[in-house]
Order: structure tokens, then C-alpha cells, then sequence
């Protein structure tokens, strides 16, 4: 039996705006406890975060064929708190109104309060975590089925968030982008993290079983190779970490302040989203079932 | 308490996929549906080869691990032991696809829901309808329906006979069992 995938790329992109929407977040509140003078950069975070989540649930739901010509059959989705999908749909609510409501605070020009800033993060986690334990329970994919998957989601989570707040702030507030020392120093361990993840992820799971063996070779040396090596591996974490390596170790601090600096920083940064998807997706594709490697005969 | 289940006797099975041909016609089903799937296996070494054909469908597990992801609700065990699919819930998310070990839960493009074999049989066998299901269409006998709570029923006694199985063992308690 061929297999087709169930999951194609609109859930990849669903779990890849979750993931930069709750990293945004929680950059946020990173640079509400770390840089309190970073405003600016503190409210880039809070526009992204409610719409990047708000366009992921568009698609989730535009993908949800049978409830979206029958809009009110997501009121069922608080049905079964024994689903993953479910306490999904929980945090991310409740994140959403976190959000929006830390947005209209920056709209009227109100401070957003701490605890408000702290809850969000915690829900924030709790989102990026979930997507990685939602497509995690899945036992028949054993790419999925492991305790790595969800770490490695809300690594990437935010490190994608942070990556697109840097981004922003680099095009329209350099000054507060040459302030951030601290969070740049985290943000710059985020993408080594994640490689150690992704490559004790490949194998483990490669020694697993047979359905295993077969989603990671489809990766590293099959259909999938390109996308994984140059995309994923090179563009998306390898690149960043030696330019910002380079950019924050070995020059000059008049140059790390230089427009040019600036610019590679957004290539890195560009990059990190680039493999943000990436990962999101070649998870999604590559998984192999064990029925049909092993079909259970 | 009734707890329906199946027997499907794959030693007998002539691979002419007459019983997805009348699945289809009874609940129907587009030609590219199928509630049923063939799972095909060379066994011996040439000359002496067997091709075995193993079709398969919705298991109706008593561990059901679509029932368990779905956040609908949707799909639930109903009094008889069938697992089943409340298409007014489905939202078409397929997660209970991705849990399903066995690959037999079909996406209806029309409706956007998720659908798989009812044990539709079960109407005729309780004589409410008749009904041209795969026990009905098999054309060497291979398969019986019936109450696995009956000991004294022709499905359990089958079972004990011909020392049927679940296909991958106690995995999921699944309710069709195969001779093999």
C-alpha cells in the first residue's frame, strides 16, 4: 500500500505560526524582565504574537473541512478532555485572549501589566509545547511518538519568535536592536539547541523500528534530503549560528552597531524562520507509519 | 451484553475485493472510498508460493485510539461495542486518522468528515434490513458477524475452532479476528 500523508503543508504552517505567535510572546516578556527600556521592540511582540496565532487557527480551521462548512461544530471541540487537540484549543483560547488584550492595552497607550505579561508566557509555552505533543501521541509514527518532539517544538518556538521580533525591530528600530545584548546571547543558543535535538531525535528514532528507519532515511538521504540538509540543516540552523557566532565573538562593536551587521543579523534571523517551517513541515511529511512498513502481518 | 465482532478467514480469501465492491454499493460509496483495504503478502519461497490477501477495516477496538484523540467527541463506542462516527460532530480535523494503527479511516472529500466501515452488517444480522454488506457478498464464506459476547453463537464458536486472531495482537482489543 502507498501512503499519502493525512497532514500536508497547511497543518505545517499551523504549527509553525503557533509556535512564532507564542515565541513572540514570550520574547516579549523576556524583554519586559531583561530590557524594560526596549519598548518598542516589547510591543513588536505583542502585534505578532495575536496574529500569527490568529492566522494559524484560519488555516487549522480552514483545513478542518467538515466543521468549516459547518461552523458550529467547532463548539464540540471542547467535547473530549481526554484529546491533546482539545487542551490545545483550551490554551491557545485563552492565549488569544491574553494576547489581544496585552495588544489593545499597547494600542491605548497603557501599560500592560507584569502578571499579564507572565501569564501570557506561561501559555505561551504551554501552546508551543502542545503542538509538539499533538502530533506526539500519534503512536503510529514513531518520528512523532517520542518525548523529544514537543522540547524540540518550543525550542524552535522560540527561537522563530524571537527571530521574527528581532527581524521587525532591525527594519524599523535599529536603536532599541543595538540595546538587546541579553536576549540576542539567548537567541543565539536557541539553533544549537535545537540541532542537538533534531540529530538525538533522528537517532533515536531511526533505531526504533522499521517505520522509523524508514521516516528518517526519507529525510537525510531520500525524498526529503534538499529540504532537510540545505534548508533545515544549513539555512535554518547551521547559517544563523555561524553568522551570529561571528557577529557577536569576533568583530568590533562599532561594526556589530553598523547597518551592514544589522543586515546580516536579519539574513540570520530570516533564516531561523526559514527553518522554523521547514522543521514543522518535514515532520508533518516524512513521518512513516508502522502499518505500512510493517504491515501487521 | 452485545458486543459485536467479526471473523474473517483469510486462508479461504480468493483477493477479489467483491466484499469493498459491495461496501461501497451499501453505503454509498464513491469508487475511489473504501472502508475495506488489502494488505497482500508473498509467503514460501518459489516454487511453493502463496499469495496471501488480508483485507482490512475498521477493527473496532475496545482500546480505541481514534476515540481517544478526537476532540469532538465524534467518535465514540456505542452499547454494542461498534465504534462509530457522529458525523453531526466531525469537524474533519483527522487526528483519529493519524492514531488509527491500522490506516482504515477514510476522509470524505464531499463532506469534509471522516468516515469507516459501521459493522453495518449488524442491521441485517438483528433482521431490521437487509443489507449487501461484505459478510453477505463474500463469495467463499469467508467472513462471520456476529455477538462475541454469545458463546454459544456461531461467531465465537468459529473463533474457537479455526483459533482466530487479532491481526496485531491484544494491541488495541480489536474485534475482527483473522485465521491465517
Amino acid at each position: 500500500m502507498t501512503y499519502e500523508p493525512i497532514w500536508g503543508s497547511i497543518i505545517a504552517w499551523y504549527l509553525f505560526l503557533a509556535g512564532v505567535g507564542a515565541g513572540a510572546f514570550a520574547t516579549s516578556a523576556f524583554l519586559s524582565w531583561r530590557h524594560p527600556e526596549a519598548t518598542t521592540m516589547r510591543k513588536v511582540g505583542h502585534i505578532i504574537a495575536p496574529i500569527a496565532v490568529g492566522i494559524g487557527l484560519v488555516l487549522l480551521m480552514v483545513d478542518a473541512e467538515a466543521g468549516f462548512q459547518n461552523p458550529l461544530r467547532f463548539f464540540y471541540l471542547l467535547g473530549n478532555f481526554g484529546s491533546v487537540m482539545t487542551w490545545g484549543v483550551v490554551f491557545l483560547g485563552i492565549f488569544m485572549v491574553v494576547a489581544v488584550a496585552a495588544l489593545v492595552l499597547d494600542l491605548l497607550k497603557r501599560p500592560v501589566p507584569g502578571w499579564l505579561e507572565n501569564v501570557g508566557a506561561v501559555l505561551a509555552l504551554c501552546v508551543a509545547v502542545y503542538t509538539g505533543a499533538l502530533l506526539g501521541v500519534c503512536n503510529t509514527y514513531p518520528l512523532w511518538n517520542n518525548a523529544l518532539l514537543p522540547i524540540l517544538f518550543l525550542v524552535s518556538a522560540l527561537s522563530t519568535g524571537a527571530a521574527s521580533v528581532l527581524c521587525v525591530s532591525i527594519v524599523h528600530h535599529a536603536d532599541e536592536f543595538n540595546m538587546v545584548g541579553v536576549l540576542k546571547k539567548f537567541h543565539f543558543c536557541l539553533p544549537i539547541i535545537e540541532l542537538l535535538l533534531v540529530a538525538s531525535l533522528l537517532f533515536i528514532t531511526q533505531s526504533n523500528s522499521e517505520a522509523g528507519y524508514q521516516s528518517v532515511m526519507s529525510l537525510v538521504a531520500g525524498e526529503w534530503a534538499v529540504w532537510f540538509w540545505l534548508g533545515l540543516v544549513f539555512i535554518g540552523l547551521v547559517g544563523p549560528t555561524i553568522l551570529e557566532t561571528w557577529l557577536l565573538f569576533f568583530t568590533s562593536e562599532k561594526f556589530e552597531k553598523s547597518r551592514l551587521a544589522h543586515w546580516i543579523s536579519f539574513a540570520s534571523d530570516a533564516g531561523v524562520l526559514i527553518g522554523g517551517f521547514l522543521l514543522r513541515y518535514l515532520v508533518v511529511i516524512a513521518a512513516v507509519p508502522l502499518p505500512v512498513a510493517t504491515p501487521l502481518l | 451484553m452485545t458486543r459485536y465482532g467479526m471473523l474473517i478467514d483469510t486462508k479461504n480469501c480468493i483477493g477479489c475485493y467483491a466484499c469493498r465492491t459491495a461496501c461501497q454499493r451499501q453505503n454509498g460509496l464513491d469508487g475511489d472510498v473504501d472502508y475495506i483495504r488489502y494488505e497482500e503478502r508473498e509467503t514460501g519461497k518459489f516454487p511453493h508460493v502463496r499469495i496471501e490477501a488480508v483485507p482490512l477495516q475498521c477493527m473496532h477496538c475496545e482500546d480505541a485510539p481514534c476515540v481517544g484523540v478526537c476532540p469532538t467527541g465524534a467518535s465514540y463506542v456505542d452499547d454494542t461495542g461498534r465504534v462509530r462516527v457522529n458525523e453531526e460532530k466531525c469537524i474533519g480535523c483527522r487526528y483519529c486518522m493519524a492514531a488509527c494503527p491500522y490506516g482504515v479511516r477514510v476522509h470524505n472529500k464531499a463532506t469534509g468528515a471522516v468516515e469507516k466501515c459501521k459493522f453495518c452488517t449488524a442491521e441485517a444480522f438483528e433482521g431490521k434490513a437487509k443489507t449487501c454488506s461484505c459478510v453477505e457478498a463474500c463469495v467463499t464464506g469467508c467472513r462471520v458477524f456476529g455477538d462475541l459476547d454469545d458463546p454459544d453463537g456461531e461467531l465465537a464458536r468459529a473463533i474457537v475452532e479455526k483459533n482466530a486472531l487479532p491481526i496485531a495482537g491484544d494491541r488495541t482489543k480489536a474485534k475482527i479476528f483473522y485465521v491465517r
